[in-house]
C-alpha cells in the first residue's frame, strides 16, 4: 500500500513537473547583467504580449547542450551561445533550423545569420585601462603586449574563443586583412612573451573585479562590461584602436518542445526595439539595423557599431572549423 | 568511520531482522543517478569519437596532460601536509579545552562548513590579490615593499584549499586525540621524556591513525577539487578537474574528458582502498 501511495505521489509530480515545462519556455544565458537586461528587454516584454511564460537559466554549458539533445530531452527552448559555437553545433546537427517565416531576417545584420542562428548583440575586445591606477594606458595591442613600456599585470579572456590569438597577431604586426587563416606558431610565441604576467578572467564580472581592483590595471575586455563598470565610478580608459568585434548568437537546441513558442521570442528579441533597449542598458550593439536609429545619440557614440574604422571582424566560420583544434592546443598552452 | 564504530554483536542483530531493506532506496539512487551515468561517460572514454584507447593514449602520452596530473598531485598533496600541520593543535586544543569551550570553538569551525564555497573563495581572492588587505596590511606595517604575488598561482589555491580542509584533518583527529589517556603523557613526563620526547615518540604515534585518515580524505577530496583552483590558481596550475571541464563543457570532447575522469576516479579509488586495508582504525585498536 505504502509503495503505492509513494510511486503515485511520485508520479504526480513528475507529471505537474511535465506540465509546467509544457506552458512555459526556458530561455538559457549567461547570467549577470547581460542576462537581466535580456530578461527584462526581451522575455518579459514577450510575456506580457504573447503570454508565454519565459522561465530563466544559466550559464550557457555547450556540454548539458549536447546532453539535452542527444537524449532527447531537451529542457533549454532558447540559448545565447557563441557566434562560432553556433556556425558549429549547427553543423553537427546539434540545432533546429531556424524559422524565417516568423523572424524576419531582412532587418537583421547579416554577418550574424545562418540557417541555425541569428545574432543576439554583438560585442567588441577592446583595451581597457584603469586611469585611477596606472600613469599611461596602452591605446593599441601592441602596448598591451609591450611588458617594457607597461610593466604589470594584464588580463585575457581565459576560454578558447575568438579574440586574444587576433589580438596578439595584430600585436605581432599582422595586417587587419591578413590575419586568417590563423598563424597559431606566430600567436603563441607571441603570446608567450607576456604569458607570466597574465591574470586570465573567466567570467565578466571576474573581469571588472580585476579592472576595478587594479590586480590587473589594464588588458583585454567585453566593451558592454567597461561601460557597465565605468558607471560605477571607476574611471575606465578604452582605446577601440583595432577593437575586435565578435557575436553571440541565439540557438534552438534540436527536439525542443516548444519550437513555435522559441521561434517567437527569437523574432521579439531581434525586433528593432527589444534590441535598441538592450544595447542601451548593456552597452553592446545592437544586431538589428533599424535599432541605432531608436537609441540616445550620445549612448549611439560609445556603441561597437560606431568603431568600425580600425575594426577588426573575427571570423566566425574559420572559428567554426578550427574551434576544436585552436581549443586543444590553447589549454595545453594554458596549461605549460 | 572514527566515530561510528559498530560492534560484531549490533551488525548480527542488523542481518539476522533482515534491515537491510533499509538501505535500497539509497543504494538504487546511487545506482541511477551515480553509477550508470558515470559508466556512460566511461564509456564515451573508449567509444568517441572512434572505439579503442586513442583517449588515453593521447592523455597519457602528453607532456602538458601528464603535466596537469603532477600539478593535481603537488596541490593535493600540498594542502594535505599544511592542513595536517596546522589542523594538528588545533585539535589537540580541542581534545583538551573543558567541554564547554571546545563546543564553541567547534560550532565556529563547522559554521565555516556551512558557509558557500564560492562566496568564500571570492573572499579569499579579495583578501589576497595584489590590492587586497593582506598585502595592504603587510606593507603599511613596512614588512615587504612590493605586493606580494598571493593568488593566481600555487601560494593562492594552497591556501584557499588548506582553509577549506581544514576541518576534514581536524574533525576525526579530536575522536582519536580524546580517546588518549593523558596520564600516559604524565607518565612520559615523569619517566624524564622532555616536551619535545613526549610529543614525538608518545602523542604523534597515538594520533597517527587519526592523522592518516584525516590527511588521506584530505587528499582525496583535494584531487578532484574544481572551484578553488579554478578561482585562486593560474593557468600554469591548472588540476585534472579543470581539465574535465574544459574537455566537457568548452570543447565538448566527451571522450578526453571521460578518459581523464576516468584517471582520476581509478587513483582515488586506489587510494581509499589502502585507506581501507591500513588503516582501518578499528582494526588499529
Amino acid at each position: 500500500m505504502k509503495k503505492q501511495t509513494i510511486i503515485a505521489v511520485l508520479a504526480a509530480t513528475v507529471a505537474f513537473a511535465g506540465q509546467a515545462y509544457a506552458a512555459d519556455m526556458v530561455f538559457t544565458s549567461w547570467g549577470g547583467t547581460t542576462q537581466d537586461a535580456q530578461k527584462q528587454h526581451w522575455a518579459d516584454t514577450f510575456s506580457a504580449e504573447g503570454g508565454v511564460n519565459v522561465t530563466q537559466d544559466g550559464p550557457t554549458d555547450y556540454g548539458k547542450l549536447k546532453a539535452m539533445v542527444e537524449s532527447k530531452n531537451v529542457a533549454w527552448d532558447v540559448v545565447d551561445v557563441e557566434g562560432d559555437y553556433a556556425v558549429q553545433a549547427g553543423n553537427a546537427g546539434l540545432l533546429e533550423k531556424l524559422d524565417f517565416s516568423i523572424i524576419d531576417k531582412t532587418k537583421l545584420d547579416p554577418r550574424f545569420v545562418t540557417d541555425y542562428s541569428v545574432g543576439s548583440f554583438y560585442y567588441s575586445f577592446v583595451i581597457g585601462c584603469n586611469k585611477d591606477a596606472v600613469d599611461a594606458c596602452p591605446q593599441s595591442w601592441a602596448d598591451l603586449f609591450d611588458l617594457a613600456k607597461f610593466p604589470g599585470k594584464r588580463t585575457f579572456y581565459k576560454w578558447s574563443a575568438p579574440g586574444v590569438i587576433e589580438a596578439a597577431l595584430l600585436a605581432d604586426g599582422v595586417p587587419a586583412d591578413k590575419l586568417y587563416p590563423l598563424d597559431l606558431d606566430r600567436a603563441f610565441k607571441k603570446l608567450d612573451t607576456i604569458k607570466s604576467e597574465i591574470v586570465w578572467w573567466d567570467s565578466g564580472a571576474q573581469s571588472q573585479q580585476l579592472l576595478a581592483s587594479a590586480e590587473a590595471p589594464f588588458g583585454s575586455f567585453w566593451n558592454g562590461r567597461l561601460t557597465a563598470l565605468a558607471q560605477t565610478g571607476v574611471t575606465v580608459e578604452t582605446s577601440w584602436t583595432n577593437n575586435i568585434t565578435a557575436a553571440d548568437a541565439l540557438v534552438v537546441p534540436k527536439g525542443t518542445k516548444n519550437k513555435e513558442a522559441a521561434m517567437k521570442f527569437i523574432a521579439n528579441a531581434t525586433s528593432d526595439k527589444a534590441q535598441a533597449e538592450f544595447a542601451t542598458m548593456t552597452g553592446y550593439a545592437p544586431i538589428n539595423t533599424d535599432s541605432p536609429k531608436l537609441m540616445d545619440e550620445d549612448l549611439r557614440k560609445t556603441l561597437p557599431d560606431q568603431q568600425a574604422e580600425t575594426q577588426v571582424n573575427a571570423d566566425m566560420s574559420y572559428w567554426a572549423a578550427h574551434r576544436d583544434e585552436i581549443g586543444t592546443r590553447w589549454y595545453a598552452w594554458q596549461a605549460k | 568511520m572514527v566515530l561510528s564504530a559498530t560492534t560484531d554483536g549490533g551488525e548480527r542483530k542488523i542481518r539476522r531482522n533482515g534491515s537491510f531493506g533499509y538501505v535500497v532506496p539509497a543504494l538504487l539512487l546511487i545506482a541511477f543517478f551515480f553509477i550508470i551515468p558515470v559508466l556512460m561517460l566511461l564509456m564515451r572514454s573508449v567509444l568517441e569519437p572512434t572505439p579503442g584507447l586513442q583517449n588515453y593514449q593521447e592523455l597519457l602520452g602528453s607532456t602538458t596532460y601528464l603535466r596537469v596530473f603532477l600539478n593535481t598531485f603537488t596541490v593535493a598533496g600540498l594542502v594535505t601536509v599544511v592542513a595536517v600541520v596546522i589542523g594538528f593543535p588545533v585539535a589537540w586544543l580541542l581534545a583538551i579545552m573543558p567541554d564547554k569551550w571546545s563546543r564553541l570553538v567547534m560550532a565556529i569551525i563547522v559554521l565555516s562548513m556551512w558557509t558557500n564555497l564560492l562566496a568564500r573563495t571570492y573572499a579569499w581572492m579579495v583578501l589576497l590579490q595584489r590590492t587586497g588587505v593582506v598585502n595592504k596590511m603587510l606593507m603599511s606595517l613596512g614588512i615587504i615593499d612590493k605586493p606580494l604575488a598571493l593568488v593566481n598561482n600555487l601560494v593562492g589555491v594552497t591556501i584557499g584549499m588548506t582553509y577549506i580542509m581544514l576541518p576534514f584533518v581536524i574533525l576525526p583527529l579530536i575522536g582519536i586525540l580524546k580517546a588518549i589517556d593523558p596520564a600516559i603523557l604524565r607518565a612520559a613526563a615523569l619517566c624524564g621524556a622532555n616536551k619535545r620526547q613526549c610529543f614525538t615518540r608518545v602523542l604523534l604515534p597515538l594520533s597517527l591513525p587519526g592523522i592518516a585518515s584525516g590527511a588521506l580524505m584530505v587528499f582525496v577530496m583535494s584531487l578532484g577539487y574544481y572551484v578553488t583552483p579554478a578561482l585562486l590558481g593560474g593557468t600554469s596550475n591548472m588540476m585534472l578537474a579543470e581539465l574535465v571541464a574544459q574537455f566537457v563543457q568548452s570543447l565538448v570532447n566527451w571522450g578526453m574528458g571521460g578518459a581523464a575522469a576516468l584517471v582520476l576516479l581509478l587513483v582515488t579509488m586506489v587510494l581509499y582502498a589502502i585507506q581501507l586495508k591500513f588503516l582501518n582504525p578499528n582494526r588499529a585498536r
